[in-house]
């Protein structure tokens, strides 16, 4: 099934030759261009199946072999396959040596360095790539087309990047001929799971600088953050995550409904960590049921485009490989290698990977199914899809033309997808209740 | 130019350019330098797509398509098509166009490049081309305003337009180019806040009036009161809190309370969720939310209240459950949500349990065995080369991914094999990185081509710990190259699964 190692010692011209003065020192230096020293997704990917495949049959001396061999592929500082690999590369290790914990402690118990971000700063990061741009665009102008002539809006938040979408919805409310709705804006934060990107700020802050903002844009504005009585001192370090008890406040007092709004659910890179496994805690589902009977206008669901539940490791860790590579490259384009800003990104999708790759059962939190499974699942949940309309794709085009030209997006089933070069990378989608609801 | 055809493909709608000959069945010219692959592509979405590699001449070549009936030439494929549907071919023939070729994606030819993976191939001739130009061509075509260059003429064109004519700035007077990073930039930003508390705030509406009921002194900013029948622009924050009495602070951010119109210093307002029901007065809330934000906010008003209040809170409610004194302490492992067991065990157990049931994909073609050996040959010349490069033979850095790793790995220092193993890794540890593998140099010598790479023929079959300290021990004792070489043949025959 796989191809052949293209590192072919004997056919490959040796591209590298200024690294060496002359070649009579280097007898291998054909080898050396040929896999190592020019390696292609390919090669790399085969390494991580070897590893993955040792680690999955207890074999540990073949794991820590190609984990060698993977080490000496790595860098951090490389081109982008190679930190990518670096990523990898160190999930796997934190897998195969526990003894040796790293900064990723998904227990929890003990404190993490996690990198906080001012407010700005992380307003910069949403922007780096279209990556978040992206979701938030057709979530926002979807939301906008939804909630047209309702003069109430709630929209509870489920996000990792803490309210860094609502800006711009502000603004478009403000702009509109009509003039804006009173705004509502929840979040629960014990709900936010603990990945990155962090902020040094509570959300009560980032609540008062989005009223700020609403205040100058004339937007009825309020901001409400919903304690979860099960998950009270909830801290970034912490994965006090329990899902099955939080769902029990999903109800209208809880949540601070009120009877003259529209409701609005945004779900923006946050339903994947729903657990889902196929042994019983369905929080996914038991979540999106739930909120359906609290009849939204709109249910929208950003997420990543790739499935990455698997149970086995070998798949994960190549699907996996096969899809992050896309950040990456991404960034390669126009930040440079000793980028920060490029450094700090490709960190946090490192941890990520750590999590998908070093870890199993309840602390494999990062769950992605892909679209068409999301939709799948919203289907069987009871829900109808809301095709993105014409204004829609134009705003989502406007901006990826802002960006570098390999982003692109396609329209198919009532999905946007954000595409680098082709490659699915997030998808949108917004959904409504199909029929009234279940005995409450 | 030829160019290589799939011989499976009968209809050929894209030959190369001033050739003006046509083939209706397959012709293969290889050309020096293009190759042609046709396999599975894993992680494809497409696993059955032909993959297609051009050569770079080809893939310059302006003019591909050319109509077979009249041999007119075509930048795009689109183009062409549109110009064949002119000629009235008869139906058959259309149709077969259509049926016939099957899904392509194409690689690039440049081996060191992303886009040489199939799993990494650019769906079509167009983006594959535009890419070639923009990584590895000459970049032709620059800006005159901002000097940029560009490969692609579009991209050029594209920028051109742009250049200059649009930018924001936000009054901190950072500059952006994109609207929607200036907007959602501004709402966070510092100015804004700074500008909307310098101003006492006197737009013509009734916003501005303070709710007598309030402390004062509360300027107009964030969170600011109106008269509750007016809910006009004034923004408010609320905290749907169960508890109001004053609570230990958890919190790492500094709580300020007073004077709120300094900075914009989070505002603790809490609402009485317990006795306010979903029809609650927006502006009695607003006013009591203010009172109770001055009282509570003199302990250090936490967001995180201390679970004892909930007790109250639940029974009020009535709706959630009465959960009692889930304290801060309370650490349900994340584990018992699921009905994995094995969280805790070592990975290998955990892992090789779950995967049991389920058939491990396929393996890859080239055998565990053969690789690493292929690749210790490499490691061998790579780490050579570092240690070439330590000794002062100098290469001459690319700007681009060509720039390979060696060049950045090797300064001297010593190993430290858990830095390297596990904790100096990327980002924030890139030393560990480093001394890794300069420990490794040392071990090569270019007459071995092949080395028991981690000094584990004694250790093989240990449990993980045992292994892994073996492992450490034997890398370490790498350093010396004369212990290493005890063990130097790398046997294939330790492992012997079949893949």
């Amino acid at each position: 099934m796989k191809t052949e190692i293209r590192g072919n010692a004997s056919s490959l011209p040796l591209q590298t030759s200024s690294h060496f003065n002359s070649s009579s020192q280097n007898p291998l230096a054909g080898a050396l261009h040929g896999c190592l020293g020019n390696l292609d997704g390919a090669c790399i990917e085969k390494l991580l199946l070897h590893c993955a495949s040792a680690l999955e049959q207890n074999d540990v001396t073949l794991a820590q072999q190609v984990m060698w061999v993977l080490n000496n592929v790595a860098s951090a500082s490389g081109d982008p396959n190679q930190r990518l690999t670096s990523w990898f590369l160190r999930a796997l290790v934190s897998r195969a040596s526990r003894v040796c914990p790293t900064t990723m402690n998904f227990n929890g118990s003990s404190a993490s360095k996690h990198r906080l971000m001012s407010v700005t700063e992380l307003a910069g990061y949403v922007d780096l790539i279209p990556w978040h741009r992206f979701g938030f665009c057709a979530s926002n102008s979807a939301i906008f087309k939804a909630i047209q002539g309702c003069p109430k809006v709630h929209i509870i938040d489920f996000s990792i990047t803490h309210c860094m979408q609502w800006p711009t919805l502000i603004d478009a409310l403000a702009k509109r001929p009509e003039g804006p709705p009173s705004l509502r804006i929840s979040v629960v934060p014990s709900w936010r799971p603990p990945v990155p990107p962090f902020l040094n700020v509570s959300s009560e802050e980032v609540g008062l600088r989005l009223a700020n903002f609403a205040k100058f844009g004339d937007v009825p504005f309020e901001f409400n953050v919903i304690e979860d009585l099960h998950n009270p001192s909830y801290d970034n370090n912490s994965s006090n995550f329990h899902y099955d008890m939080l769902l029990s406040i999903l109800n209208p007092s809880t949540l601070g409904l009120r009877d003259d709004e529209t409701l609005v659910i945004n779900c923006q890179n946050w339903l994947r960590y729903l657990p889902d496994d196929q042994k019983g805690n369905a929080s996914r589902d038991v979540f999106l049921c739930m909120i359906k009977r609290l009849n939204p206008r709109i249910v929208t669901v950003i997420d990543e485009d790739s499935d990455l539940g698997a149970l086995s490791l070998t798949s994960r860790i190549t699907t996996c490989f096969n899809f992050l590579w896309i950040p990456f490259d991404a960034l390669e384009t126009f930040l440079s290698k000793d980028s920060i800003q490029r450094a700090e990104f490709e960190a946090d999708i490192g941890h990520k990977i750590e999590n998908i790759i070093g870890f199993e059962g309840g602390q494999r939190i990062e769950r992605l199914e892909s679209g068409i499974q999301l939709s799948q699942r919203m289907n069987n949940s009871g829900y109808l899809s809301i095709p993105f309309g014409e204004e829609t794709v134009k705003e989502v085009k406007e901006v990826l033309d802002e960006h570098a030209s390999g982003w692109g997006m396609k329209n198919e089933e009532d999905m946007l997808v954000l595409t680098w070069k082709g490659h699915n990378s997030v998808y949108a989608t917004a959904w409504v209740p199909s029929c009234g609801f279940d005995e409450e | 130019m030829p160019e290589i055809m799939d011989s499976s493909t009968a209809v050929n709608d894209s030959t190369v350019s001033g050739d003006a000959s046509v083939s209706s069945s397959g012709n293969q010219m290889p050309p020096p330098k293009a190759e042609k692959k046709k396999r599975n592509l894993p992680g494809m979405p497409d696993p059955d797509a032909e993959v297609i590699a051009l050569s770079p001449k080809t893939l310059m070549a302006t003019n591909r398509f050319v109509c077979e009936i009249c041999n007119k030439g075509f930048q795009r494929d689109q183009n062409l098509q549109l110009h064949r549907r002119g000629h009235n071919l008869p139906w058959k023939l259309r149709q077969r166009t259509s049926k016939e070729i099957r899904k392509r994606v194409y690689v690039c030819p440049e081996e060191s490049c992303v886009h040489h993976d199939p799993s990494r191939a650019l769906g079509d001739l167009t983006g594959i081309k535009k890419h070639y130009f923009r990584k590895h061509g000459e970049k032709k075509w620059k800006c005159e305003k901002c000097s940029k260059k560009y490969a692609v003429q579009s991209d050029w064109k594209a920028h051109s337009k742009i250049c200059g004519t649009r930018e924001y700035k936000c009054d901190c007077g950072t500059l952006f180019s994109r609207r929607d990073s200036f907007i959602t930039h501004r709402a966070f930003c510092d100015a804004l806040a700074v500008e909307s508390a310098k101003e006492p705030v006197a737009p013509p509406s009734v916003e501005e009036e303070p709710d007598p009921q309030t402390v004062d002194p509360s300027p107009p900013s964030p969170p600011v009161q109106s008269p509750p029948s007016v809910p006009t622009s004034s923004p408010t924050i609320s905290l749907i809190l169960p508890d109001q009495t004053p609570e230990s602070q958890d919190d790492p951010i500094p709580q300020s309370t007073q004077a709120i119109d300094d900075t914009p210093t989070p505002v603790q307002v809490a609402s009485l969720t317990a006795s306010s029901s979903s029809s609650s007065n927006n502006g009695s809330t607003r006013s009591t939310v203010f009172a109770s934000l001055f009282a509570s906010s003199t302990a250090s008003g936490s967001m995180h209240s201390q679970p004892s209040g909930f007790t109250d809170f639940v029974h009020a409610t009535a709706q959630a459950d009465p959960m009692h004194d889930l304290g801060p302490s309370l650490s349900i492992e994340p584990t018992s949500l699921c009905l994995a067991t094995n969280h805790g065990s070592s990975i290998f157990g955990t892992a090789g349990h779950e995967c049991r049931q389920y058939a491990l994909p396929p393996q890859p073609a080239m055998s565990a065995t053969a690789l690493l050996q292929k690749a210790a040959q490499m490691g061998a010349a790579a780490t050579n080369a570092s240690l070439l490069r330590g000794l002062g033979v100098v290469s001459s850095t690319s700007s681009t991914g060509q720039q390979h790793w060696n060049a950045q790995q090797f300064e001297s220092g010593s190993a430290s094999l858990a830095a390297g193993l596990g904790l100096g890794l990327p980002y924030d540890g890139g030393s560990g990185l480093k001394e890794l593998m300069m420990g490794t140099p040392s071990v090569f010598d270019p007459k071995y081509t092949t080395l028991d790479l981690l000094g584990l023929g004694m250790a093989a079959g240990g449990g993980p710990t045992g292994e892994l300290s073996a492992l450490m021990t034997s890398i370490g004792s790498s350093l010396d190259p004369a212990s290493t070489y005890g063990n130097a043949e790398f046997s294939g025959e330790k492992y012997g699964r079949s893949s």
